[in-house]
């Protein structure tokens, strides 16, 4: 289903918005990469995936329900 | 003018399951209300053989609290300064918070052999919105 695909909102809005509400609030990029050592950085990566596996399997329940 | 009488479920039921005590079931599941978290309601009433097929919101709510509890692990992870990642999550909040409310109401009175489905769009959007922001949190702060 097409429609369930749709993102809300453009990913640039969002990447636009997170980086004002980042800047905003006083945090440099930079100085945050150096921050978190690679492990923690490589668990951060499982567990955003994880997430949007989940999410993604979420939407396709759902247009698969629509569609029946 | 006579009044045509209306047809009732009730009033011939044919048991398709060839049970005796079909009455006695069909009574009890007469109203049969479902409300969820969205207030999604679902009234079925005097009507048999009505296949119901609605959103987990279960799932769905579970989830969103498991992407905002990972939103919460990145920023504390990569900003030391908790007062500082208060702010920023209450930030987010003002972009996530807000959902309108999914009020849907399906009634279904003297019929038989129907199937229903119904989609909880904003719960759905929802969570895409959220996982897109924990996206961006992490390319923002060039953790992939």
């Amino acid at each position: 289903m097409s429609d369930s695909k749709q993102q809300p909102l453009n990913n640039k809005v969002v990447e636009v918005m997170v980086k004002t509400i980042l800047r905003k609030n006083g945090v440099q990029p930079d100085e945050v990469k150096n921050n978190i050592p690679e492990e923690q950085k490589q668990m951060i990566k499982e567990m955003v995936e994880d997430l949007k596996k989940q999410v993604e399997d979420f939407q396709q329940n759902q247009a698969k329900d629509k569609s029946e | 003018m006579s009044k045509v009488k209306e047809w009732r479920a009730l009033d011939h039921c044919d048991d398709k399951r060839n049970k005796s005590q079909a009455i006695e079931e069909q009574d009890a599941n007469q109203t049969n209300i479902t409300k969820q978290q969205s207030e999604e309601w679902i009234v079925i009433k005097d009507s048999e053989y009505v296949h119901v097929e609605t959103t987990d919101t279960q799932a769905a709510a579970s989830l969103q609290i498991g992407i905002e509890a990972a939103l919460a692990i990145v920023l504390r992870i990569a900003i030391a300064d908790d007062g500082r990642v208060e702010d920023i999550l209450q930030d987010f909040n003002q972009i996530t918070k807000t959902r309108q409310s999914n009020r849907q109401k399906t009634i279904v009175e003297k019929s038989k052999d129907v199937n229903i489905t119904t989609i909880d769009t904003d719960i759905a959007i929802n969570l895409q919105l959220l996982i897109q922001l924990l996206l961006a949190v992490i390319v923002s702060l060039d953790i992939l």
